[in-house]
This record gives C-alpha cells, structure tokens and sequence, in this order.
C-alpha cells in the first residue's frame, strides 16, 4: 500500500528531467512555499581582503560590506544603510562562530560592533557571542541580530551557513540532527530569535568547499575566494553559498561532486518553513567588486 | 479559637511544621549524599575508562607529548567536541570516544580520536563512512588523507589527525598509528554481509551501515524509511563503475528474519517503484533500470542499472554468493 511521500530519488529524477541543476543542487518539490515572492542577495569581492595566512584586512573588509549593505537596502550611503536596520534604542546581539578552524573572527566581529556603535547603539547593549548565547543577557534582551558566519562544508547537515549558525539558541542543539538537521529552520521560531535578525552575512572569505574524517577540516580545501554574501533572507543567502561551494568542488574535482549530506535544509526552510526563498531562480543576485574566479 | 490559630498548639507544632521539616532535611541529607556517592562512582568509572583506554595510546612517540589530560565522551557528550559529525559515530554505536593531544614546539598539535565501538562491525562500518584517501597497511584497514589517518582493529576506530600535514608530521602520524594498532591485541570480525558482494563489486569502496540517515548520506533514496532499516538490519552498499563514469549501485539489506525482509521490500516497491509489479524492476525517469528483490531475510536491491537484464544478472551474481556462504556457515 502507498504510503505518505516524503522526498525520494525518484522526485529527484523527475526533476532532473526539468533542470541540469537538479542532481547537484535540489528540487523545488513542494508546491507550498514562502509568501514572498523574490529575495534579494549582494555578492562582494576584492583581492586583498585576506592575506596568504588567510587573515582578514579590516578596512577593506569594512568597506566591503558597506557597499554591499548600501546596495542592498538601496541606500544613499553606507550611514543611511545601517540606520535603516538598526535603531540606536536596539540592544544587538552580533552572532558570530567560533570553530575553530575557521572562526567569524575578531576583525569581522570588529569591524561589525564598530558599524553598529556608528547607529548610536550604546558599547554596553552590544554583544559578540556564539556557544555563550543562551547564557548572555545582551542576547536574551536582543531587539536586533546580525547573523555573522564563514560558509563550511559540514559532516552532518551538508553545509554550515546562517540557516545553521542560530543553532547555539536551542537548549539541546541535537534535537535538530534528524534526516541530517534537514529543519533546522524551525530554529528561527525561537522567541530569541524570531524577527529580530536584521542582516546575514555569510563569508566567503577563505571557504571550506570539502572535509573528510571527525573534525572534517583540511587546509587543503579552504581556498581564498575573498567574498562576502549579504541578504536580510538567510535562506537565499545560503542557497547562493551551496551554489558557490558546489561550483568550486565541480572545478577542484573534476566532476560532480554533490555535497554529503545534501544541503536539503535550505529547501525545507522554503518548501515546509516558509522562511526564504532557496530556489536561486528566485534570488535576485547583486555581484560587486572583484569578478575574477567568481563561480557564480 | 482564634488564640488556636493564631498560636498553634506544641502538638500542631511538632506534627505540622517541626516534622515535616525535619523529614525534608532528611530528604535532602540523603539526597545530596546519594548524589555525593553517585557523582563520586561516576567519576571513579570514568578514570577507569580513561585508563583502559588511555593504555593503547603512548604516553610520547619522538619527541611529541601527551600535552595534557585525555579527554572522554560518550553519546551524549559527543556533540560538545564534534558537534553534528557525532551523528555519525552514534549511529554505529560507539561507546566512548578518548581524546589524546600530542604537542611538539614548532609544529602543529596531532590529535588522536580512540573510539571504543563496542563491536567491530560498528568499528569496520565507521570505517567506511569515509573511504577517501590512500590505503595504508595499519590496523584491519587504514587511510591515510593529508594529514588524517583513519584504521580500524578489533573494537576500535582510530582517527589519526594534524590540522596541517608537513613530511614530519605525516612521519608522525603514521608512526602513532602503527604503534596504537600495535597495542590492540586482538583482530575482530568483518561483517558477514559482505561476503555476499560479487567479484565485480568493489570490496573496498563498500559502505557498511544499519540507518536511514547513513544510506541517505552515501546514496540518497528516500526520506521515508520504506525499507526498514534500523539498529537491527545490517546493511551494505556498493557500486560499480559503467559508461561515461556512471555508478550502477547495489543495495543489501540483512533483516533479522524473512516477513520483515518480505514486508519491507514490498512496502519500497509500493511507494518507490510502482510500475515495477510483479517483476520487481522498472526504468526510471532517466532511462535506467532500478529493482529489488528478496531471497529469505535478505533484500537486494539496485539502482541505476543499464537494463532489466543486467539487474537480474545482478540478482543471480549474489543470490550465488548467499548460498554459497550460508552453505559454509551451515
């Protein structure tokens, strides 16, 4: 007897026959999806934002992201864009990473707590944290988040991007591994954190585009793609960084090398969450700066 | 009356407030005393482990140190070192997991990851979740990557890892691991499962496993766990090289008796392969051939075949094989 249909190969294969994109990317199976209808996502990238020890140039990188932000909210300059998502009566939570092998990082985190202060946001109602969160009163009283992270290949949930990032919010973090973290989107209905993350950023900046073993880093596979993703929808600016990664693995490898685990909680978040949109069809992609070995 | 109420009685004083107060401290008393001597027990079994564990490891191996106290985690403590990666191990059972630094100045810091896993099926399985890199001759079975080196021996898995590989740090590493392979005494058991694979299938690229997410990770079939698979099936997947690179992948699952075999397969024809019918093959929407099949508390199944007949010449390659085997066990 047929029983209730969750996603197989099968749909994978229908798809297939649709997109070329399908087996390396995902099917937009579901018909139930977001309310919105389009996101958008800006891409920045310059040569020298990183150095050959893969460490970050804050005043390149604070420019980076001030245009990007600017492009992004459609502002008239980088000022009036930080205004525009934070109030100087907000008490922000920046939510970095720190694994170790390749952490947000103190210049980002920096240069981030600087822009914020620039809003006239008070030192003392600003916090930088990622495993204490839950345990920091700055983060508990939150009005506003910046969801700040590194893109990594990860061992169990396909990639780790911002979707993945809120993850120190839950009590029991290992309540989201089931069908590989495939809702981790549910995350984002945490009363810590539901509406208040203004901005994403997800860092391109040295990425990890593949992993093998326990600890699944090797310098090997982090190349210096020196870029920065930035949307206010942290499913779009997620599903542009799988394509990015994916890309890069199609180039080192030489064929088709889809991630393991598929990246499937992107989808989910659009198609069961409604949070983003993932389908990249549906992302407008704004590309700045440097363009060489973009990928994208 | 009101004097009653307002002064209790010494008989209402002694059975309402004195006693009950005294019973709760008693309570408690024994309650943090209990949990004194459980807490002690806890940590004394720990040392224990650690020590047992600690054992198969050296203490320094030229001129690199254990830098500091070994490190112990369990199921449930996992996630604090190796965050969702510890899915993987629980997945295969694991008991407990020591961590042991090894520190040298000038060089980067080597880490040792000694999993007890209770079984050496679950230590071959964990084995071959990840397949990458070059065969070394350490342990059972042993890989060596950049920098990381993985084997497997009795009960044990065994990563092997330095966060930058250099000449000497490899030196290092495979030293390490030829030393700690060493200490382990005793061999353990493949799992049987896999002496039903046909020549043609590569051995050595084979996927042990007994879960849904593990199948899903190497070869995706299905969010749905049509076939059953859980602590009590073992399964094996592997595949062959065809034209154009493509990979036919063979599927086998040994459940712990015939209906369950019978059910689960029929149950994953009914919802992933309709159109198979009676045949048990079908082609798919990219023009290959997927199929399954039962042969006593076994299910074989394919995907990605070039035809029915290859699929059937598959069937009869292992169907061989299985009896063949039973055949010597029996």
């Amino acid at each position: 007897m047929r029983e209730q249909k969750g996603i197989s190969r099968r749909d994978f294969l229908r798809f297939a026959l649709m997109t070329p994109f399908a087996l390396n990317y995902s099917p937009w199976l579901s018909p139930v999806q977001t309310d919105q209808t389009r996101s958008k996502v800006v891409l920045i990238r310059h040569p020298d934002v990183v150095d050959d020890r893969r460490k970050v140039k804050p005043q390149i990188f604070r420019e980076m992201l001030d245009e990007a932000l600017k492009v992004l909210l459609e502002a008239p300059n980088a000022d009036e864009a930080w205004k525009k998502i934070i109030k100087p009566e907000d008490v922000v939570g920046i939510k970095s990473n720190v694994w170790s092998y390749l952490p947000t990082g103190r210049e980002v985190e920096e240069v981030i707590k600087d822009r914020v202060l620039s809003c006239g946001v008070s030192e003392e109602r600003i916090g930088v944290d990622d495993r204490g969160v839950l345990r920091n009163k700055i983060f508990r009283q939150a009005t506003a988040l910046i969801n700040v992270r590194p893109i990594r290949t990860h061992y169990w949930s396909g990639i780790g991007g911002c979707l993945k990032n809120l993850i120190t919010f839950a009590p029991d973090p290992s309540a989201y591994h089931p069908d590989t973290c495939a809702d981790l989107a549910l995350l984002w209905n945490n009363p810590l954190i539901k509406g208040k993350v203004r901005l994403n950023i997800l860092l391109m900046l040295t990425p990890l585009f593949h992993g093998v073993g326990p600890h699944h880093f090797n310098e090997k596979y982090v190349w210096p793609y020196k870029g920065i993703l930035l949307s206010q929808d942290p499913v779009a600016v997620d599903s542009i960084g799988v394509l990015i990664l994916q890309a890069k693995r199609r180039e080192f490898f030489g064929e088709e090398r889809p991630l393991q685990p598929p990246a499937h909680h992107i989808i989910y978040a659009e198609t069961r969450h409604r949070l983003g949109i993932a389908n990249p069809q549906r992302i407008d992609l704004i590309k700045l700066g440097w363009s060489e070995g973009s990928l994208i | 009356m009101l004097k009653k109420m307002i002064y209790p009685t010494r008989k209402a004083l002694l059975s309402k407030i004195f006693f009950p107060i005294l019973f709760a401290q008693c309570v408690l008393f024994n309650y943090g005393l209990e949990a004194k001597v459980n807490c002690k027990k806890i940590l004394e079994a720990k040392k224990e482990i650690i020590e047992k564990l600690g054992a198969f490891l050296p203490s320094s191996i030229e001129g690199w140190k254990a830098s500091e106290e070994d490190n112990l985690y369990d199921p449930e403590t996992i996630f604090s070192y190796i965050d969702g990666a510890g899915e993987v191990y629980r997945s295969y059972n694991f008991r407990w997991l020591l961590v042991r630094r090894y520190e040298k100045e000038n060089f980067p810091p080597i880490i040792v990851d000694f999993f007890d896993m209770g079984r050496s099926e679950n230590a071959f399985g964990v084995f071959t979740h990840d397949l990458e890199g070059d065969r070394v001759p350490i342990g059972q079975d042993g890989l060596y990557k950049g920098g990381w080196l993985a084997f497997w021996k009795g009960r044990f898995y065994v990563s092997i890892y330095s966060e930058a590989e250099t000449e000497t740090t490899k030196k290092i590493i495979l030293a390490l691991g030829e030393k700690i392979a060493k200490a382990i005494p005793e061999e353990g058991q493949r799992p049987h499962i896999l002496d039903y694979l046909p020549s043609n299938w590569e051995k050595s690229q084979a996927r042990y496993f007994r879960t849904l997410p593990i199948l899903n990770y190497h070869f995706f079939v299905s969010t749905e766990n049509w076939l059953e698979l859980d602590e009590t099936t073992q399964a094996l997947l592997a595949h062959r090289l065809a034209e154009n690179k493509r990979k036919t992948y063979l599927l086998l699952i040994e459940y712990p008796d015939e209906a369950r075999a019978q059910r689960a397969i029929k149950k994953f024809l009914d919802n992933y392969l309709p159109e198979a019918k009676e045949s048990g093959t079908a082609r798919t929407e990219n023009g290959l051939w997927e199929g399954a099949r039962v042969y006593q508390n076994i299910g074989l199944l394919v995907f990605a075949a070039s035809s029915s007949e290859e699929i059937e010449e598959i069937f009869k390659d292992v169907l061989i094989k299985i009896k063949e085997k039973k055949n010597q066990r029996s």
